[in-house]
């Protein structure tokens, strides 16, 4: 499916070569951009990093021209993959499809994350004709009435076990999304949601519970050293599930290119850039700065340039406690890198150095 | 190796498979393992093998077995 898009074939092949001449980790190289296009959502998820259900700046969005910019710049940076999410992006569907076709979306895999609760037929063929590569559902648990409660709405998990079916008769690769904390990682729930994502045979992703948002300063719902051995564990058996932080060419399901924070930046609906969805520090706003320029200062940050094999926000309990345990903290009131990072963590970076 | 042992090798090692499915009618997307992200990796490794680099419509167009062979010629690799 990707093979009809020429330029993006271009970018992941160039992404896979310098996998390759970097020892198979990310380094600083621009992959991806998770962009919360409006926050406005119809559930009210207990784990929202968000902010969501607080109804927080649930009416801005970006206007098409300045997406159409990022777009560009972000082409030009080698970024390939694009996830408009939310809030829930269904609420308004006015705004998601006049996003999309700003971004052009033939240069990029373009996905779109969704509760599933507004798919229906028409909506997954408009999505698919627009260009949309991958939709991705969050499900809480094989069990309806866990998912349901989890979320704060009766029969959500009808209807995203129902987007995804949509999604695959649509001709896009549906994803099964799961968050995985050490409350849950080798429940016997967790292997069920496996199963039935390998059995239908979409794929699953894997995002580690974070302390972040409405989880903010619980670390004890981090996945552990044997949390993670189980997860690869699981990869290797299922051969369908991805965590960002896993090398996606590797078919022995067991290399990691290490944490993705700058590599795939989250830009809110006000343009703030943070360094990843779930770690709340601000390296730039896309108004006020180009994205090479953002991604620039944010690698100017040795604990985002140097690799970590570990997810800062989800696994590296000391960059937690450390860097994102500020009160307040959130997606609209992040700190700024400059004011959290000691003097001695920057070192000027730049690309065409 | 011959430029077939190498041919084949590319694609048991890029996508991890047995080397019995390997015959004219494999294609892309019709095994797990040759999907989109296989795709790369398997360019990569004939890349490597034979010590071309594609250009990205060759890469578009690789989309079988045999169909790799017939690509192979314009990067003057004869397949036998």
């Amino acid at each position: 499916m990707l093979l009809n898009k020429p330029r993006l074939v271009q970018k992941l092949k160039d992404f896979h070569t310098y996998l390759k001449n970097n020892d198979g980790k990310i380094g600083t190289k621009q992959r991806g951009i998770d962009m919360n296009l409006n926050n406005a959502c119809n559930l009210r998820c207990e784990h929202c990093f968000t902010e969501s259900p607080k109804g927080t700046r649930v009416k801005d969005f970006l206007p098409p021209e300045k997406i159409a910019e990022i777009a560009d710049q972000a082409d030009e940076l080698g970024i390939f993959e694009w996830d408009l999410q939310g809030g829930e992006l269904l609420l308004r569907p006015d705004i998601l499809f006049s996003t999309l076709k700003a971004i052009k979306t033939e240069r990029f895999y373009m996905y779109v994350t969704t509760n599933g609760w507004h798919m229906d037929e028409n909506t997954a063929k408009k999505l698919a004709d627009h260009g949309v590569n991958r939709v991705s559902v969050s499900i809480d648990s094989m069990d309806e009435k866990v998912h349901d409660e989890f979320r704060g709405k009766k029969g959500s998990w009808k209807r995203a076990m129902k987007a995804l079916d949509l999604v695959q008769k649509a001709g896009m690769h549906p994803y099964l999304n799961i968050t995985v904390g050490h409350y849950n990682a080798k429940s016997e729930d967790i292997k069920l949601m496996m199963k039935y994502s390998k059995d239908k045979n979409y794929k699953t992703l894997l995002n580690v519970a974070t302390p972040a948002g409405m989880w903010q300063n619980l670390t004890d719902i981090m996945v552990d050293e044997e949390d993670k051995k189980y997860l690869i564990e699981m990869r290797k058996e299922h051969k369908n599930i991805m965590r960002n932080l896993w090398d996606p060419f590797d078919k022995n399901y067991e290399s990691i290119i290490g944490c993705n924070t700058v590599n795939r930046v989250y830009i809110t609906p006000i343009g703030d850039v943070l360094s990843c969805p779930y770690v709340h520090i601000k390296i730039g706003n896309v108004y006020e700065n180009s994205l090479k320029e953002i991604s620039e200062h944010g690698f100017s940050f040795k604990r985002f340039r140097e690799n970590s094999q570990a997810c800062l926000a989800g696994e590296d309990v000391g960059f937690v406690k450390n860097f994102m345990s500020k009160k307040g903290t959130s997606i609209f009131n992040p700190v700024k890198a400059e004011e959290i990072f000691p003097e001695d963590h920057y070192d000027k970076f730049s690309f065409d150095n | 190796m011959t430029n077939l042992e190498k041919y084949k090798s590319a694609f048991v090692s890029s996508l991890s498979i047995d080397a019995k499915l390997l015959d004219k009618n494999l294609e892309y997307n019709t095994i797990d393992e040759w999907d989109s992200i296989g795709h790369m990796s398997l360019v990569s490794e004939i890349e490597n093998q034979f010590t071309i680099t594609m250009e990205t419509d060759d890469i578009i167009d690789l989309s079988s077995f045999e169909k790799g062979i017939e690509i192979l010629k314009k990067y003057k690799i004869d397949i036998k």
